[in-house]
């Protein structure tokens, strides 16, 4: 009798066990890694330490989640490593920045990953105004001026970054006469050679001129020529006001162009799953990083470390970003000559 | 200094007294401490990039206590690779194996690590004061040179070539070619263009001066040690010197220590030069300078150990200078400095000094402190440290190759940086061999991508007109000065029939057993 009492509570708790783990959440004791394509401590770097508190919290079974930082190749390397290494288990997560969609169209070199076939689970930041601003000391205190100009020396980081295509794309549209690039700066080297006098005028990011040049736009020494909305209509506050590039446009074509420059910037921190990554997963890490990026907690901590207010994107919105790309091949051979070497061709 | 910034100086030194920030500044300087002696991967980057999300909760000066602690003592204390085990320290602490090393195994390794820790000290306090003196004039100093002006002070640079290719000039020119063309791998920045990529990625960006330093110095020193089976002790000379012998010998050489702490302050003030190169351009100023040098460099000479080690302290306070007065970060961790100071809710630049100048203060006093405790914490451990010069070799070797190889990874935690490491390990070691300089290989490739970079802005900014600019045919004059002294010393030291000439001390020290 005895016997069969101890038998049967036995297996009732082996039963009751069993039962509770069979429950426990997936990611329940387990540690997801973020394999973050940037050295620590760049933008995006600091962006995934103000979001994992609180996707932590909103993923069932509190995992425990690091940051592995995967320099190389501007984010393609860690994009490489989600598409074709990381088990498609839920526990890597790709981290990248917005060079992972120009990276793919523009079939920069290094890129081995398919944007279609990744999986989205949002972005932290949604894009930023894109300007066109020159220095008073260098004399073009009107955009007439500019355009009257032979030779404008336009400063930029490297052949493909953002600054040099939108520099690019500006100079494009608004039909500068010769103009000439000056690459191979740093960002805040860029804003000394703007001062110096050793470039004319470059492109920038107005989250960047509210954060490191405010001082100079407040005394009037920066010049705002044009601007590109990101997305179409978003302004930065408290940037002086500059015409949109679109008015400029006199074809279709070059307004798809700028749709184009837009859809790259606007998933600006793209987070990302491998491919054939279970639906179960998918759909877990889906809704706890929309939770997350609702949370008043992230928000609180973004604004604390950035400066500025997040504008995330859900993963559905950014899978729809990127099936909405313009894919047109004339365009985007037009964007491929301004995003490379070469000449800026002609309108 | 006017009144209100003096007013400004006694507050900030006031905030800083609490206790909450003494012990955050204590626990900073630990684990800064600790980041100096594990690989060179594990740096302040990373650290400050875990730490900000809990630092940022704290109050401001608890939190700058903490940062700029574990900042400057990293920089201090990151001597101990370098001389205990030939294996050379993050980026800014390359150039002191040179000397460091060969001490070490002189047993010299407790004189060189005071050496070090005092120059390194007294650099700080140098940078230090710097930034008090930048607060009023800050900006002249940045915008004093433009990528012309810049272009001559790296072939200048690269004139120290002639002093590290010793009495091997074809031999010195292979090598430093050997590193010139290695700085041209990857995407060109300027053109897009691929060069040597071979649709790898690993390549893109180009190789890492930090693993191709640990390959080239830290393997053939841990090979050299496998192979001749001698550890430290076992040496004929026996462990000698303290660390107050290396004290002194930096307060002799003050003006050495003056000199290369403004080497270290200008690189860090200028944007854009990286720490990579403060260490080897302070290596080559004295090199180049010092008295009697041409017999004992590169053989354990105390003082190429003081003098990248003041630089590379000084230039924590010239990065301040550009990071707090004019806003633009020099590097990741100064990045997040900002980023911390944002969070805090001050703009660092001249908002800050019209609005904050009691908490620049307090970052002048906490760095000055810091670079106290640093010191002589360098100091606490050094004679523990030192005692592992005599481990025996069966556990050294293992240790070495550990920490080079974690080293290696921890830098992009890329498991290719291993077959690289190894590869050009193998490859620095018959260098060695064969008396092929390997400073002078790592030269080319540091200053390769520098010097194409502001040739390349230059001449895309002013055409060939850059040549005409008062500044550039100052600097050219003076770099080809240099460049004819160092070569006439080098003449007269042959004309004497010596074979001990100084830089071929250098090219010796780099193939002898």
């Amino acid at each position: 009798m005895i016997k069969t009492v101890v038998a049967g509570i036995v297996f009732s708790l082996t039963l009751a066990i069993g039962l509770a783990f069979a429950q426990a959440p997936y990611f329940q004791g387990k540690t997801i890694k973020i394999v973050r394509g940037g050295e620590p401590g760049g933008t995006g770097d600091v962006q995934a330490r103000a979001l994992i508190p609180s996707l932590r919290k909103h993923i069932p079974g509190n995992p425990n989640i690091i940051v592995e930082n995967m320099p190389g190749a501007a984010g393609r390397k860690a994009a490489n490593y989600i598409y074709q290494t990381a088990k498609p288990d839920g526990l890597s997560i790709g981290a990248v920045g917005a060079g992972l969609v120009a990276g793919h169209i523009l079939e920069l070199a290094g890129t081995q990953y398919d944007i279609d076939k990744l999986i989205y689970l949002g972005s932290t930041e949604s894009g930023d105004p894109y300007v066109f601003v020159s220095h008073k000391s260098a004399g073009f205190d009107s955009l007439d001026k500019l355009r009257a100009a032979t030779g404008v020396r336009i400063g930029a980081q490297a052949v493909g970054h953002p600054i040099y295509v939108s520099g690019r794309l500006f100079a494009y549209i608004l039909g500068l006469k010769e103009p000439r690039m000056v690459l191979g700066y740093g960002g805040p080297e860029l804003d000394i050679a703007l001062t110096r006098g050793e470039v004319d005028v470059r492109a920038n990011g107005a989250d960047t001129i509210l954060s490191r040049s405010r001082d100079a736009m407040d005394k009037g020494s920066l010049q705002f020529h044009a601007s590109i909305s990101i997305p179409k209509g978003r302004y930065a506050a408290g940037l002086p006001k500059a015409p949109e590039l679109d008015t400029f446009t006199k074809t279709d074509k070059e307004r798809q162009l700028i749709g184009l420059f837009r859809t790259f910037i606007y998933p600006r921190w793209p987070y990302l799953l491998p491919p054939g990554t279970p639906k179960e997963i998918v759909t877990t890490l889906r809704g706890a990083m929309t939770k997350a990026l609702k949370d008043p907690e992230f928000h609180k901590e973004f604004k604390k470390l950035m400066s500025t207010d997040a504008t995330p994107l859900t993963g559905e919105e950014l899978e729809a970003a990127i099936k909405e790309l313009p894919r047109d091949p004339e365009i985007v051979a037009l964007y491929k000559k301004l995003a490379d070497q070469g000449p800026i061709p002609a309108r | 200094m006017d009144s209100s910034l003096f007013d400004a100086a006694i507050q900030g030194f006031i905030n800083i007294l609490q206790w909450k920030t003494f012990f955050a500044m204590f626990l900073g300087v630990s684990i800064g401490t600790f980041t100096a002696v594990a690989p060179q991967g594990l740096g302040m980057p990373l650290v400050y990039a875990i730490a900000l999300p809990v630092v940022i909760k704290w109050e401001p000066v608890t939190g700058i206590a903490f940062l700029i602690g574990a900042s400057s003592v990293s920089a201090i204390c990151a001597a101990y690779l370098p001389i205990l085990f030939g294996i050379p320290g993050g980026s800014g602490s390359q150039a002191t194996v040179l000397d460091g090393y060969p001490m070490g195994k002189k047993g010299e390794g407790r004189r060189a690590l005071g050496a070090s820790f005092m120059a390194g000290g007294m650099g700080c306090l140098i940078g230090t004061f710097t930034l008090v003196a930048a607060i009023p004039a800050a900006k002249p100093l940045i915008y004093l040179m433009g990528s012309p002006e810049l272009f001559v002070i790296m072939l200048w640079g690269l004139s120290m070539v002639a002093v590290l290719a010793g009495s091997r000039p074809l031999k010195g020119l292979i090598a430093t070619a050997l590193g010139l063309l290695l700085a041209t791998i990857g995407q060109q920045a300027q053109s897009g263009v691929m060069r040597f990529v071979y649709d790898q990625p690993y390549l893109l960006d180009g190789m890492s001066v930090s693993i191709m330093a640990l390959a080239l110095f830290g393997v053939p020193s841990a090979l050299d040690l496998a192979l001749t089976k001698l550890g430290v002790e076992q040496q004929p000379m026996p462990l000698k010197g303290s660390l107050f012998d290396g004290v002194k010998d930096c307060l002799r050489e003050w003006w050495l220590v003056v000199r290369c702490s403004f080497v270290g302050v200008w690189v860090g003030i200028v944007p854009g030069l990286g720490s990579q190169v403060v260490d080897w351009l302070a290596y080559g100023h004295a090199a180049q300078t010092c008295k009697g040098g041409r017999e004992t460099f590169g053989h354990g000479d105390v003082r190429g150990v003081i003098a990248p080690e003041s630089a590379n302290d000084a230039k924590d306070g010239g990065d301040l200078v550009t990071t707090l007065l004019l806003g633009f970060p020099q590097g990741v961790t100064t990045a997040l400095f900002i980023v911390a100071l944002l969070a805090w809710g001050f703009v660092p630049g001249p908002e800050m000094i019209k609005k904050n100048p009691e908490v620049i203060y307090s970052v002048v006093w906490l760095q000055g402190i810091s670079g106290i405790i640093g010191t002589l914490i360098g100091f606490c451990l050094a004679n523990q440290l030192a005692k592992l010069a005599e481990v025996r070799y069966t556990f050294m070797v293992p240790i070495m190759f550990m920490f080079i190889l974690l080293g290696a990874y921890s830098v992009n935690r890329d498991p290719l940086d291993l077959v690289v490491v190894i590869g050009f390990g193998i490859l620095g070691y018959f260098m060695r061999r064969a008396g092929y300089p390997r400073p002078a290989m790592i030269l080319g490739l540091v200053l390769g991508d520098l010097m194409e970079k502001y040739l390349y802005r230059s001449v895309a900014s002013y055409g060939f007109s850059w040549l005409g600019r008062p500044a550039v045919i100052v600097l050219l004059i003076i770099a080809g000065g240099s460049l004819y002294l160092t070569l006439r010393g080098k003449m007269n030291a042959n004309k004497d029939a010596s074979t001990a000439t100084f830089s071929g001390a250098i090219a010796r020290s780099d193939n002898e057993d």
